[in-house]
């Protein structure tokens, strides 16, 4: 597949021929990716192929058997405790069901990721950061009520804000729009490319999208059998005759 | 072969549960302490357990009065009633029926709560977030049942050793100073301190059932129900299990 040219930019991630498995279920077999500054790229696979395996690898909540995790110049799987945190701080990770914290409010959340020891933020300067992150997604009218008492998209919506938050140089989004209806899912892509020009963040975006794919995907990678099958733009996917990817773009 | 296998299972559970036990105690005086939730987790299971303690307390105690009244008669020993009964209330009733009712509703919620943070990713989203979840979610809670239990049992002392006194007045009048000094004549720190103490292993072993549970908890809605579910029973058995253990060091100790 041909490589689309690309002015020479930072690379941010890179993550090589990485193993998991869990038990007898090889999960990675051997992936490779790079992020480069300013970049995201849509990471497409099957349900169950492990996308979200691969970003966990890279903030450590799992640790591979077997490869490298590089992030902005760390290796990460080299790194302390306290290092690790340090590390966290500048990506951002969006779960997959949000993973708002059921028993806060929307701002007890927001404020959650401020509370690492060594960050001290003053109590004016977290409502500051709340008010505007709040301001950025839209919802400041939901401040003190309980996710429970969010649609879907908002809860996307405060998921977002509580990951940018503290401002990351690197988001990680997990199926960002899966079960949401296409109109909210629509304005949840735009969202997240109006978020990334204002904080200027690197991503990698794991989903089935198309809009996704369209809108905000500057590079596409499928994952396929544990391993990075092709990567390429939007148009080499469509161009594409590998019978994989036709099938992706079948469904999609 | 099933038979081994479920040997197996309990083996590789007990490990895992000792295990977490043990995080806890490295954990445990952590200079990054959370009071503050520690705080909001012991308000929730103290009020939350009290109303259910007081009534059960209340009606052990009552009904212990009444039962054992004639059989006391008998004998003539009816002016044995309060100290028999503040005995068996203090040394047995009352510490291993508050647990039982601790680990019915602080286990199940705890295994519920912290099972589905777990499916739902919010204990990832802690960890990442530079929050050590185990500190935040699990130290706390598993002080927080450690310290309560020992304050639920003493109130459930009190109320039952009152309701017995209800019990005795249902026939006799006996005066409530008087009947409150034969309970005290009674009662030795033999009595009461080992009571105390087994209070705190219940409380523990609540809170760490409680919280492995929920940290363990397999994905999918039902494995939220399978944790609620089996901390319960866990913690129950553990409790008897613990009682019979403190019951062999006190008589070992001479403290009957
Ligand atoms: N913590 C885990 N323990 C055991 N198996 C896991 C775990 N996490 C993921 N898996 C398995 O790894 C595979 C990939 O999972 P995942 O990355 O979540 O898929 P997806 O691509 O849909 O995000 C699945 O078969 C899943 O069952
Ligand atoms: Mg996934």
């Amino acid at each position: 597949m041909a490589t689309t040219a690309r002015p020479p930019a930072e690379r941010v991630i890179a993550v090589r021929d990485l193993h998991v498995a869990f038990g007898a279920n090889q999960v990675l077999r051997g992936f490779d990716l790079d992020l480069y500054r300013g970049e995201n790229v849509m990471v497409l696979g099957k349900s169950g192929s492990g996308k979200s395996v691969l970003i966990k690898c890279i903030v450590r909540l799992l640790r591979p058997d077997a490869g490298r995790v590089e992030v902005l110049g760390q290796d990460v799987l080299a790194l302390d405790q306290d290092q690790l945190d340090h590390l966290r701080v500048r990506i951002g990770f969006l779960f997959q069901s949000s993973a708002l914290y059921d028993s806060m409010t929307v701002q007890e959340n927001l404020e959650f990721p401020l509370r690492r020891h060594w960050l001290a933020t003053a109590r004016q300067e977290t409502e500051a950061l709340v008010d505007e992150v709040l301001d950025a997604v839209g919802l400041a009218h939901t401040r003190a009520m309980y996710p429970s008492e969010l649609s879907g998209g908002m809860k996307r919506r405060i998921g977002l804000a509580r990951t940018l938050i503290l401002k990351p140089e690197i988001v990680l989004y997990d199926e960002p729009t899966t079960g949401l209806d296409p109109i909210t899912g629509r304005e949840i892509v735009e969202l997240i490319l109006k978020l990334q020009r204002q904080y200027n963040t690197s991503s990698i975006i794991i989903s089935h999208d198309l809009n996704v794919a369209k809108l905000a995907a500057n590079r596409i990678a499928l994952l396929h059998e544990g391993r990075n099958r092709v990567e390429g733009s939007y148009a080499d996917f469509l161009a594409s005759d590998d019978p994989v990817v036709k099938e992706f773009f079948i469904f999609m | 072969m099933a038979e081994r296998n479920g040997f197996h299972a309990l083996a590789v559970e007990a490990g895992e549960l000792s295990m977490f036990a043990g995080r806890f105690f490295r954990n445990a005086f952590h200079r990054r302490f959370e009071w503050r939730e520690l705080l909001r987790q012991a308000a929730i299971n103290g009020s939350g357990s009290l109303p259910l303690v007081g009534i059960t307390a209340f009606i052990m105690g009552l009904v212990l009065t009444v039962q054992s009244r004639p059989t006391l008669a008998r004998f003539g020993a009816e002016s044995m009633l309060p100290a028999m009964v503040a005995i068996s209330v203090v040394r047995e009733i009352a510490p291993v029926i508050t647990a039982l009712i601790c680990a019915g509703k602080i286990g199940s919620s705890m295994g519920a709560e912290l099972g589905s943070m777990k499916v739902t990713e919010q204990i990832d989203a802690m960890e990442v977030s530079g929050t050590n979840p185990f500190r935040y979610l699990a130290v706390t809670r598993i002080w927080s049942t450690t310290l309560m239990l020992p304050v639920l049992v003493v109130l459930a002392d009190a109320i039952a050793i009152w309701a017995s006194w209800v019990g005795v007045n249902i026939r006799d009048t006996v005066s409530w100073p008087l009947f409150y000094r034969q309970v005290f004549d009674s009662l030795e720190y033999g009595d009461i301190l080992p009571a105390f103490a087994k209070s705190y292993f219940f409380g523990f072993a609540i809170g760490v059932v409680g919280c492995y549970k929920g940290f363990t908890t397999a994905k999918g809605t039902e494995g939220v129900g399978r944790s609620a579910h089996s901390a319960v029973v866990v913690a129950s058995l553990l409790i008897f299990f613990l009682d019979l253990i403190a019951v062999q060091i006190t008589d070992l100790l001479g403290l009957t």
